[in-house]
Order: structure tokens, then sequence, then C-alpha cells
């Protein structure tokens, strides 16, 4: 009896020879399993204890959405601090330091990008990319009723809520919330470095956080493995899942590592354990602070990837729709995303060329790191070879698509520098790091996360979203986002380094006031114009014009039912037939795309069991 | 002396390898400035070209044909082997010949370095070559050497990380707490520098500055014979906070 | 052009089962990584420590340990009978088998109290350099395991008394006593991790 799910001989459609017998070896679970169960109609269970994972996902989206602003006001007040130190941040400094007059204190100045760095990875791109897209786009596009394990999905999000309280509460305990970095390294970490309890419930938020990814990674995977409808081989689904699978792979063989990190630090802290403490606080038989680092960056460099693939999966997907022509390479762009995903388990020590490694470690993480280039120009080329001869729209979220090919384009050469020992040494710890990862996995995935929104929001809510607003967001955010983080590359090479309160205190840096100062205008312009994002969001909420089943015309099985979706997603499971980008397919007459369940002209599909 | 483009944004390189990291660094730019680029002009060039026109029809294509196939691999395979593999190949260099080559030469200049939240205990061995012992040359926030001689450290940090910073030398180093961590440089001209951190280490992680006094051999001889007398006649046994050092790491 | 599109179902108990032991293998696999991580934690410590035990720390007691990598042994042997599908055919199997090892279980948690209360009133305390932190914060976060794991057999009583479970082919069944092998699989790593070598 096969488990597996053979992919399915797409007969290309132009030929005349006799199409052969299509064999859909479904092992996936598909009619009577996926029972309809119906619409709980009291208030809490609907919306509040929902186990429907599209209600899930717009919970996870409203959550991301208020941390995501959040950690965006606190850019918005360390940049100011940057540029203009010692002068009070206006409206909100008075209301959060009126002691100092409004000036952020250069403690508060620590909280908060330690806290900016948190909040933006765990609980602002993780819940929106990971929890609501994974949620809202795994069973429409494979065509299922609901996640394998709605209750686990339940628990995932309101995990998820506990460890966002240990971080707000953070802030209002005695000393303040934790302050010694997102990587959060002993022995600063430790009582030696930061004995208030902000660092515990730190500590306690991120083993939330974590055990909320890994039950969602756990749902996710297996909803792929066993939930595909009959005909949606591995290679039938889209791009936008192929990444939110390899991410949920990746947060559930990875976060554990940081979980094992971080509970080891907790008994550092709470029961006197020495794993991490050394130095002038220990006499005898200290631990080693390094390995923390180690135990962080195993899991650290999978996260760089956990955070982009889903972006990458979406955009790739999006450049297909919007170009109105098959993804190009589509296998190969799958697979190259695969070959990431292997490799980013094996480069990790690329972030510790100055800890003291051992040179040979080094030099292997090195030559190992630059093997990610292959599949990265793979995908890279598969993405211009989509558009090439395409016919393209640019409606908001191929600007945004576009957007993410332009800044990832920045951010990943920027990868090079810092992936090779002798330019590393000069720029680790400096902006040049900041610049690049910022523009990896902030710009590139929240410019991806905003094309999610503009595409996917007419089938979570069934209304449209205002175009001609979308499109002065999109300009008003590339253009700002550009040159804070290009500027932050500048300033790197100019020898500035990371989480500086003042960087005036060093004469070797004054020279860069300037560009400070500029950098700092252009992200209060990017944090201004996201007020646009949010009025279009919210008055499309309530007064968008109305969205069809299929408003932009594409084939993938989300846009073959209503908008919003019925409870149950799918009143027939659907037979899968095509691939997601059946664009201008010569074989079909009077439109440009083909659902992916759509026979073609009057091919008849008949569904019959085969013995197993 | 090396040129880089814009000199203006960074520090006066004075050391003898901080070329290094520059040149890979404005090598590895070069590349990337050439292959972003091309993709950037595909990407404008695609958006305005193909842009959708009334009639017009993107062409059906999968990309899966052995042609795309193979443009996509030759083009794959240029990217690492006329980029990575090339960084890959002179950073090699660089790390055989600079960075883990640790000076033997016997008029190498040893110091051990202990940061603390936010100074830098700074430490030379005196006459005798021996850390932690009466004789040695100790001093906070400065830190002293001869032009043209090699000078290495050991460093351990006493509380938290931190990292050693000289901009000037394009060079970095963490101190870690619990074992020691080498670094060595070689100054080719006199004049003062900044010491500065670069690994957080606490809310006052920016002012945790310190000098770097580059002077010529004879001052720095003199200076050295000063400060062993001094320290001869400062040594207390009692001052527990004062007896810190360990035995060099080669 | 006719295309027929043929079809592979599977009954659908064994598709509710295959979905979550798909979903189990998944959690176990990253529970795995959780201990990898730990057992890479102590690796990267004892390689790093000049001697071990360190100086004038005694070396742990094997005996008790080693009776207790039995006793472990025994319960997920003893689970075993009772979950195979064998099991259906003799009344009582799995009832006996959950009892049997809810018993080992407990004597095995009994059997760590035993060899912690000693070395910790011996002045051995988690605060005794890495090789106390180690010892402790290893075998202690295990045993919360084996707590999950008691409970996690526990619940399933209920339903082997009244004759609703008879053995692994409820997905209840067969979870818990894969999670319950699993704790004891990263026992007897650690048996030899910590104990042994």
């Amino acid at each position: 009896m096969g488990v597996g799910v053979g992919a399915v001989e797409m007969g290309d459609a132009t030929t005349s020879k006799p199409a052969p017998i299509r064999h859909l070896h479904v092992g996936p679970e598909f009619h009577a399993e996926q029972h309809i169960h119906p619409e709980p109609t009291s208030f809490l269970r609907k919306y509040v204890f929902s186990m429907d994972h599209k209600v899930i996902a717009k919970q996870f989206l409203w959550y991301g959405l208020f941390f995501l602003a959040v950690g965006g006001a606190m850019a918005m007040m360390l940049r100011w601090q940057i540029a203009y130190p010692g002068t009070p941040f206006p409206v909100l400094g008075q209301l959060i330091w009126p002691q100092s007059g409004g000036v952020m204190p250069p403690q508060s100045y620590a909280a908060f990008f330690t806290m900016h760095g948190t909040l933006m990875i765990f609980f602002a791109i993780t819940p929106i990319l990971i929890g609501a897209f994974g949620n809202f786009l795994i069973p429409l596009m494979i065509g299922a009723r609901d996640m394998a394990f709605p209750t686990l999905n339940l628990m995932s999000f309101w995990t998820n809520v506990v460890a966002g309280l240990c971080m707000i509460v953070s802030f209002f305990v005695p000393m303040g919330a934790a302050a010694g970095g997102w990587q959060s390294y002993p022995t600063l970490s430790t009582l030696v470095g930061s004995p208030g309890h902000g660092q515990t419930l730190w500590i306690l938020g991120i083993f939330f956080t974590g055990s909320a990814s890994i039950m969602g990674a756990v749902n996710y995977i297996t909803t792929v493995v066993r939930l595909r409808a009959p005909g949606m081989g591995y290679f039938q689904m889209p791009l936008s899942v192929w990444g939110i699978w390899l991410t949920a792979i990746l947060n559930a063989l990875f976060v554990p590592v940081l979980a094992a990190g971080v509970l080891l630090l907790f008994l550092d802290r709470v029961f006197g354990s020495h794993f991490f403490l050394a130095g002038a606080a220990i006499t005898k038989g200290g631990g080693d602070p390094v390995l923390y680092q180690h135990l962080f960056w195993i899991f650290g460099h999978p996260e760089v990837y956990i955070l982009i693939l889903p972006a990458w999966g979406i955009v790739s997907d999006l450049l297909s729709f919007f170009s109105r022509k098959p993804a190009f390479g589509y296998k190969a762009t799958a697979l190259s995303m695969s070959v990431i995903t292997l490799l980013s388990m094996a480069v990790y020590g690329h972030h510790m060329f100055v800890v003291g490694m051992s040179p040979l470690l080094s030099q292997g993480f090195m030559t190992l790191t630059m093997l990610i280039s292959i599949p990265s120009a793979v995908f890279f080329l598969n993405w211009l070879g989509t558009m090439w001869r395409g016919s393209i729209r640019f409606a908001t979220p191929m600007l945004f698509s576009l957007g993410v090919v332009f800044v990832f384009g920045l951010g990943g050469l920027t990868g090079l520098h810092l992936g090779a020992i002798s330019s590393d040494i000069y720029l680790h710890d400096s902006y040049f790091v900041i610049g690049h990862f910022h523009l990896t996995m902030a710009a590139s995935v929240l410019l991806g996360a905003f094309a999610a929104i503009y595409f996917w929001f007419p089938k979570m809510f069934g209304k449209m979203m205002n175009d001609t607003l979308g499109k002065w967001h999109f300009w008003l955010t590339i253009i700002p986002i550009t040159i804070v983080f290009c500027g932050m590359l500048v300033v790197g090479y100019g020898g500035m380094q990371r989480r500086l309160y003042n960087y005036e205190a060093y004469e070797f840096l004054k020279h860069l006031h300037p560009i400070n100062v500029w950098m700092t205008r252009a992200a209060l312009l990017l944090g201004a114009s996201q007020f646009l994002f949010v009025g279009n969001f919210l008055s499309s909420l309530i007064s968008g014009k109305k969205a069809t089943e299929n408003p932009w015309e594409v084939g993938t099985l989300e846009w073959t039912i209503p908008s919003p979706p019925p409870h149950h997603n799918y009143d027939e499971i659907p037979i899968v037939l095509h691939g997601p980008h059946e664009f201008n397919n010569p074989a079909v007459a009077g439109k440009d795309w083909l659902a992916q369940d759509e026979p073609i002209d009057d091919e008849p599909v008949a569904l019959g069991a085969v013995g197993s | 002396m090396h040129h880089w483009p814009f000199p203006w944004l960074t520090t006066v390189d004075v050391s003898r390898d901080g070329w290094r990291a520059e040149a890979l660094f404005w090598y590895t730019t070069l590349l990337c400035v050439i292959a972003f680029a091309l993709v950037a002009f595909a990407l404008v060039y695609s958006s305005w070209k193909y842009r959708a026109r009334p009639g017009g029809k993107a062409l059906y294509t999968h990309g899966t044909d052995r042609k795309s196939f193979a443009v996509t691999g030759i083009l794959a395979a240029i990217v690492f082997v006329t980029i990575d593999m090339n960084l890959v190949r002179v950073s090699q260099v660089d790390v055989k010949e600079y960075t883990y080559n640790w000076p033997t030469s016997p008029d190498t200049v040893r110091i051990e370095v202990m940061p603390q939240q936010w100074a830098w205990n700074i430490r030379y061995a005196g006459p005798d070559g021996v850390f932690n012992t009466p004789d040695d040359v100790v001093t906070l926030n400065e830190m002293r050497v001869p032009v043209g001689r090699p000078v290495m450290l050991n460093l351990k940090a006493k509380d938290v990380i931190h990292s050693f910073y000289i901009p000037n030398f394009r060079l970095k180093q963490d101190a870690n707490p619990g074992y020691v961590t080498r670094t060595w440089f070689q100054a080719l001209q006199p004049g003062n520098f900044e010491i500065a951190c670069s690994q957080m280490c606490g809310w006052a992680h920016y002012k945790m500055k310190g000098d770097l006094i580059v002077q010529s051999e004879a001052d720095f001889e003199r200076w050295m014979k000063e400060g062993v007398g001094d320290a001869k006649r400062r040594f207390d046994p009692a001052d527990r906070e004062q007896l810190w050092g360990w035995e060099w790491v080669q | 052009m006719s295309t027929a599109v043929a079809v592979t179902r599977f009954p659908v108990p064994e598709e509710s089962r295959r979905t979550s032991f798909v979903g189990m293998v998944m959690a176990l696999a990253s529970w795995t990584m959780l201990f990898v991580a730990l057992f890479f934690a102590y690796a990267v410590l004892r390689l790093r420590a000049p001697a071990w035990p360190p100086d004038g720390l005694p070396p742990l007691p094997k005996a008790l340990p080693f009776l207790n990598t039995l006793v472990l042994l025994t319960s997920s042997v003893v689970l075993h009978f009772g979950v195979r599908p064998e099991a259906e055919e003799k009344p009582g199997a799995l009832r006996r088998a959950l009892l049997g090892a809810l018993a080992l279980g407990s004597l095995f948690l009994a059997l760590q109290l035993a060899v912690w209360v000693p070395l910790w009133r011996s002045g051995f305390r988690i605060d005794t350099g890495t090789y106390g932190s180690i010892f402790y914060s290893l075998t202690v976060f295990h045993a919360v395991h084996v707590l999950a794991g008691l409970v996690a057999l526990a619940v399933l009583l209920p339903g082997a008394f009244s004759g609703r479970l008879v053995s692994g082919r409820a997905s209840t069944v067969r979870l818990s006593a894969m999670f319950w092998h699993f704790v004891d699989a990263v026992w007897v790593v650690m048996f030899v991790a910590v104990y042994l070598i």
C-alpha cells in the first residue's frame, strides 16, 4: 500500500498524442476523512479560541501587525537618538522618559535595540509570514479543509500570546526589559551583566514562542505531507507552500537548539548552574560563554532562512501570476530553496569569525557559506526568467514582489563581504552587518509580507485594498528603506560599530554625522508612510470594494472558491490536474489562466479507485 | 600606502596588513556592483519591455527545456567561480599570511589585554618576559606600541564579552571570559589612534574607549623603562585587583 | 481525447492514524534536536575541561543508574506487548502493559531520587562547576520527560479498563507509547554519556 504521492504526469496539452491515463496515487486522506465540521456559533469558539485555520491566520496577522508597529516605533526612537542625541523624541519621549525630559537614556537604548530585534523577528515577521500566511495558505493552496491538527494550531497561537505577554511585561519590571542584544550573549545576559527580571522574562518569552513555532511547524509539515488534494504532488504545489513548508522543517529542527540554549541560560540565571559563566565571577571550573554562541547560531543561521523562505516562495508565485507566465524553472526554484535549506544547517560558523574559533573551522565555514551562492543564483535567474517575455501587470502586490527582488539582491550580495574571513574581521559587529541583515531579513521580508497582504487580502476579508494607495505605499517604502539600510552599509564600512548609544563618543566616527542624519530622516519617512498602509488596510476592511472569487485571475486552488472562503473551504475536495502557474496555455481559449483543478476543454476526468 | 575609493569615509589605515581587508572589501564590492547592476538592469528592462499591453500575450514556457537549464546552470557556475571561489582564494591567502600567522620574531611586542565593564586593562611583561610579576607595566585604557615591530595580543575578558577594535588597523578580536584569544598587528606610522569596543557589553558600551599610541622605537623604549621603574615601586601584593595576567599563549 | 484519473484510496481510520503518526514523528524529531543540542553542550564543555571529572570531584555512581537503565528498558518492552496489534486478541493485555510500564517508570523516578539525594547531601550541587551543572540539568530535565510520559500513559488507563482501548491501533495509545520509547532511548544515551564515559 503506497503512502507516497506520485507526481502526476502532466501531459503537454499542445501535443496531439492521445493523453495518457493520469494515475493519481493519493496517499493523503481527502474525502471521507476530512469531514465538514459545522461552523461554531458562539463568539468565543468562532473568533477567540477558534480552530479554523483561516481565523487563526487572521489572529496571527493582527498579532504580528501589532508587534510590527511596536518594533517599528522603537526603531524610530533608536534612529532619533543616533542622529539627534540628547534631544527629546517628539511626543512619545515625554511619555516614556519624563524623568529625563523625553530624552532616551542609554539603558533604555540598550533595552530598545534588544527588544526591537526580538519583537521584529519572533513577534512580527514570524507571526505574519509563518503564522498568518502559513496558516491561511497551506490548507487553501493544497486543497484541504483545515490543518491536520486544528487543536494544536489553536494552542500554537495562544502559546505565542503568552510569549508576547512575557515580552511586554518585561518592560515594566524593575531594571526594565532585556538589554543584552537580541542574541543575549552570556555572560552579559547572566546575572553577571543583567541582574533584573527582564532578561529572565525574555528567556521565558523565547521559550514559549519557540514552543509555539514548533507546534506550528509540526502541524504545517504534517498537513503538507498528508492533506494534499488528489493530484497535488509536491511539484504541483504553489511555491508559496514550498517556501512555508521548508521553513516549517527548519523551524521543527532548529528552534529546539535555541530552546536548549536559552534553557541552559535560564538554569544559569535561576538555579545557579555554570554552563556559560566564566571570568572573575567564577573561581574554578567555569563554563564557556562561547558555547551559547554556537547553540545560538546553529539555530540562528537557519533562522535567517526561516524568515526569508516564505517570502521567496510568495514572490516566486506572484512574479509568475503578474507576468502571466508560468514560473520559469519551477522545479529548479523549488529544489534551490531545498538546497539552501540544507546548506543553512552547515554554515553557522560564519557568524563567529572574530570569536576566536579554530582557524580550520573558520575556513571550512567560509567555503561552505560561499556554496549558498549557487542555489541563490539559480532562483534569481529563474525570477528574471519568469518576467522575460511575460505580459507584466503592475498591481501593488507585483510592485512589492519586484521590490523584494531588488532589496534581496542588495542584501544577498553584501553577504559576500561578511562571508570572507579577512573582510569580515573589519566589518564584524559593524553597521555593515546591520545593513546586510536588514536588507535580507527585514526589508525583503517586510516587502514580501506587504506583497502577500495586498495579494491575499481579498481572499482573507472578501474586500479589495485600494491599489492607488498601495502604489504610493510601495514607493514611499522602497525608497526610504533602501536609503536607510544602504546608508548602514556605508557607515559600517566607515567603521561604525553597532549598538552605540552615542557614536560621537569616538573621534573616528564623528565625520559620519551627516550620513546618519539622512538615514534617520529616511527612517522617519519610512515610518510615516506606513500610515498609508494602516489607513488602506482599515478603510478597505470597512468599506473596500467587494472582492470577486478570483480578482487577480490566477489558477491556484484558493481562487476557485468564494472570497472569503466558507468555513470548510471546499464543498468538494478538488482534484488537481495542473501545476500552479498555467498562464497563457495555448490549449485554453478565452482567458489566459487555468485553475489547477480545471479540465481543459471537454477533457473528461474520471475518478476511480485502483487497488492498493 | 594603498589608495581606496572614498578615503574620506573611513579612517586612515596605518597598519601593515589592513590593506587586506580593504582590498578584499573593494574587490567584493566591485564584483557585487557588476552582479547587482546586471540584476537591476534585467529587472528594470523586463519590467518596461514586457509590461502588459492590449493584445499582448506572454510566452507559454516553463523554462524546463534543456537550453534554459543549461543557461541557468552555466550562469550560476560562472557566479560561483568568478565571485565566490575568487573571494575564498584571496581570503585563504590573507588568512595564511596574516590572520593566523602569529609573529614569532624575537622583537615581537607582547601585550595582555583584559577588558572589563567598561575599560581596557593592559599589561606588558616587563624585562623578565613573564606576565603577572612585579616588573609588569600595567596601564588603563592606554596601549603604547612601537612603529614597525609586530605586536601580538592575548585577550581575556574579566566579566562579559568585549571586542578589541582598532579601526585604523582594520582589526577586531573578541575577548571572552574564561579563555584567551589572540590577534596581532604591526603599525607603519606613529600617531594617536582610538581603541573601541565592538561587542555589546552593557549600557555604557559606547563609552568603552581606549588610546592606542604608536611611537618611535626610542620613545617606546624610554616609556617602557620608566614604566618598569614605576611598576616595581608601586607593586603591592595585597592589591588583589592588580594581580592579573596569565601564561602567554603563542 | 479522454483522460481517466485513477485514485488510490485508503480506508478512513487508517488515514487518520497515518496523519497522527507523521505528526508524532516530526514532533519527536524536533524533540531529538533539543536533546542533541544539550548533548552537544555537554560535549563542548567536557572537551574544554582539563580533566573529567574535574579535580577533587568523585566519579558518579554507576551501579544504581545501570539498574535504572534496565528498569526503563524493561518498561519499554512491557509496554510494547500491550501496544502491538496482537494485543487485541488478549483481553486486558494493554491494561496490564500500562500498569507495568507505570510501575516501572515510577520505580525509575524513585531510584533517580536515590541517586540525587545522597550526592546533593554530600555537597555535590548544581553549582559545583560545569560537572554538577551538567549532571543535574540533564538528568532532571530527562526525569521531567519521564514524568510527562507517565502522565501520558496514565490518562490511557480509563480507556484500557473500559475496553475502549485495546492496542496501539488507537492513535492515543500508539503516540503515548512512541513518546515513552523515545524517553527511554534518550536515557540510554544519557546513561552512557553522563555515567559511563
